[in-house]
């Protein structure tokens, strides 16, 4: 009886641990799509394969370098490099369109984006190892994680606080603020708001390829991985509320825990739960939980 | 000086030249993969597969060699429609592959309904048991060969496995290797202390190896395959399950789970696989140098079944014509030299008797190359009595 006792609570303490490492990597993912749609009105649906271009990069940097930790610096940095162009080139030109145009330009972009990444590196998905200091499994009695999921946790906690308190205590982030709620005010008191929105969209992206690259060592990295997580970043900021930070961040943790714990006594159900959560969530608060009306 | 019939002639093939017209008949192969979707790269690598066969061959039965390619979404359901479609719209006969068992089992009744032939790869039982029909023929060896040829070696080379876990896909499939996985068990004595069904979509995996870590096996046993397969022991080994159990992956798709994985994280883990590129048969030796000098790169799976069926279907069609019929006739108890080695059609239920490998991930250290991810530990035909499968070819 005892032995079964420990059983579930080793089970649950996993289950748990495991929920809210994936839901903030999920709020990771969450994150850049709340921010270029909250402070940008902006549809991106190209984020997706930014994710998967952070891992590919982040892949190539080690296999030239043979060193982990200058991938995962150069896969969010070139991402959001790239992100930059197409702004500058592309993307500013439909902050005026409707939605819809949005969504059209950015699934064709992410088309063009996910066969570019076919053509560079082929349809066999690449496989990244951690580095050694954060291979193998962190025991405590019987209980095991692993020790890059654990990083990927603190990665994730120190990046968030970055992003909040660059958005919430900065003057740049009281300009991108005040820019989504009037850019033709803040236009007017002299500030750039091309050069705004460009690094906003910049920042969203970034976090995109920051996610994937993290994401790589787990998952490795495939031309086909960006459609699930988009998936699950609407899915993030639908709960959490578009364009809320605090929302993003609740719903990657409902997320996680709801996939974690339904794995365990439903596996084949998981996706059922989670995008049944988000329907209940919908229809107790049409715009999510942290949403603005 | 030319006569007034040798002119007409000479124009007549001047105007043929200059406009185009092709002189020689076309045959089309319709090459059924997943080329989008959550399966879309073993597609791709089956579509190398087609184009090495028709390279080959270069003309069948006097007819230049085309190949069409239906991609089914990795659904079965869109599978089935689109080579409906072909049929009713270019009269459509010579089907080669699908990535999954319920999209063969579905374009495996709609070519039956046209009366064409289809040759697939797919695992589940049915589609040479109880689902067979007089179209559709299988090369790969079936989920039952696939897990005793593997698992028994397995179990036979550690005699100390007691318990075993696995992990399974829910669908026809998944379900067809995890029966055959329990009859072997129990024949053994060996207990099943727990199975994680997931869905097709899956590819967070740590809920799962969380169970199977609970249960304390002796064999983590996966029925998965692909990305899936590849997302769970990347994740089995980022959780340490390596250095606590054995791991199998039945199903694997050979070289291209092993360089995904890297020696580092495949280095003693048991793979099973349909075909291994050091496989000695001149068959393979030459399929070999074939996709080396087309593709630059030693073939995988996914593209040594897929040359494997299309050279079938055109070496039937080369024999015989084109009449379906006659090439059902032909291909029904042929024995002939594949890839693996010496394989044959049985007649009674269309399945091709082929080798199954059980292969080790091997240790950086002692690869030769780039390429010599594994060592093969057995080669095996293993397939149920045509008594027993329950085909009956209507």
């Amino acid at each position: 009886m005892r032995v079964r006792g420990s059983f579930l609570m080793s089970l649950y303490l996993f289950q748990t641990l495991n929920g809210l490492g994936l839901g903030l990597i999920y709020f990771l993912m969450g994150l850049g799509l709340t921010i270029i749609f909250g402070m940008m009105n902006f549809v991106n649906f190209a984020h997706g394969v930014f994710y998967a271009a952070g891992a590919f990069i982040c892949y190539q940097f080690i296999a030239w370098t043979g060193m982990f930790w200058v991938g995962l610096f150069a896969g969010p940095i070139v991402v959001g490099l790239l992100a930059l162009i197409l702004e500058r080139f592309l993307i500013r030109r439909l902050y005026a369109s409707d939605h819809a145009v949005q969504i059209l330009v950015t699934i064709g972009l992410m088309l063009i984006l996910r066969e570019s990444i076919l053509l560079i590196w082929g349809t066999v998905p690449k496989n990244v190892s951690p580095p050694e200091i954060l291979s193998g499994v962190l025991l405590i009695g019987d209980f095991a994680y692993p020790k890059y999921r654990l990083f990927i946790i603190g990665v994730t906690i120190v990046a968030s606080l970055g992003v909040w308190l660059l958005l919430e205590r900065t003057r740049f982030g009281m300009t991108v603020r005040a820019g989504s709620e009037n850019p033709i005010m803040v236009s007017m008191l002299g500030v750039n708001t091309s050069k705004l929105f460009a690094a906003t969209f910049a920042l969203g992206v970034t976090l995109a390829g920051l996610a994937g690259g993290l994401m790589a060592p787990i998952r490795g990295a495939s031309a086909f991985m960006g459609a699930e997580a988009l998936g699950i970043a609407f899915v993030v900021v639908v709960i959490g509320g578009m364009g809320s930070f605090v929302g993003a961040l609740a719903g990657g943790l409902i997320v996680g825990l709801v996939q974690s714990f339904t794995s365990g006594f439903w596996p084949e159900g998981t996706n059922v739960m989670i995008y049944s959560v988000m329907a209940l969530i919908i229809m107790l608060r049409p715009n999510g939980l942290f949403g603005r009306s | 000086m030319l006569t007034k019939g040798k002119m007409i002639v000479a124009a007549a093939s001047a105007l043929m030249i200059t406009s185009g017209v092709a002189t020689a008949a076309e045959l089309t192969i319709y090459n059924v993969a997943s080329v989008s979707g959550a399966f879309a790269n073993f597609g791709k690598q089956a579509e190398k597969g087609v184009k090495l066969a028709i390279e080959a061959k270069g003309k069948a039965a006097g007819m230049d060699l085309k190949m069409v390619t239906v991609d089914t979404e990795s659904n079965a359901g869109k599978a089935a429609r689109k080579v409906k479609a072909v049929i009713g719209k270019d009269d459509a006969k010579f089907f080669i592959g699908s990535t999954l068992s319920s999209t063969a089992l579905a374009v495996g009744k709609e070519v039956n309904k046209a009366g064409g032939i289809y040759i697939n790869g797919s695992g589940a039982d049915e589609i040479t048991g109880k689902q067979c029909n007089k179209s559709m023929f299988r090369w790969s060896a079936p989920t039952y060969g696939a897990v005793n040829a593997s698992l028994t070696t397995v179990l036979d080379r550690n005699p100390n496995i007691k318990t075993v876990y696995t992990i399974t896909p829910k669908y026809v499939f998944g379900e067809a290797m995890l029966e055959n996985a329990k009859i072997l068990l129990e024949k053994r004595g060996i207990k099943l202390v727990g199975n994680s069904y997931h869905s097709l979509k899956e590819s967070e995996f740590s809920g799962y190896i969380g169970q199977a870590m609970a249960a304390k096996p002796d064999l983590l046993l996966l029925l998965n395959f692909g990305s899936l397969a590849t997302n769970t022991i990347q994740q089995a080994v980022n959780f340490g399950l390596k250095d606590k159990m054995k791991i199998l992956l039945v199903w694997s798709n050979g070289i291209d789970h092993l360089r995904t994985l890297g020696p580092k994280i495949s280095e003693g883990i048991y793979f099973g696989s349909q075909y291994w590129h050091d496989e000695e048969a001149p068959a393979n030796k030459e399929f070999v140098a074939l996709s080396r000098k087309m593709f630059g790169e030693t073939p995988n799976y996914p593209m040594a079944h897929y040359y494997q069926m299309t050279k079938l279907m055109l070496d039937a069609i080369d024999k015989v014509g084109t009449d379906p019929v006659k090439i059902r006739a032909h291909l029904e108890g042929l024995s002939y030299a594949g890839i693996t080695g010496d394989e044959m059609i049985r007649a009674e239920d269309h399945q091709v008797e082929k080798y199954f490998y059980l292969l080790e991930g091997k240790a950086k250290a002692d690869m030769n190359d780039d390429d010599d991810l594994a060592a093969t530990l057995s080669k095996k035909k293993y397939f149920l009595p045509t008594s027993e499968t329950g085909c009956v070819l209507g």
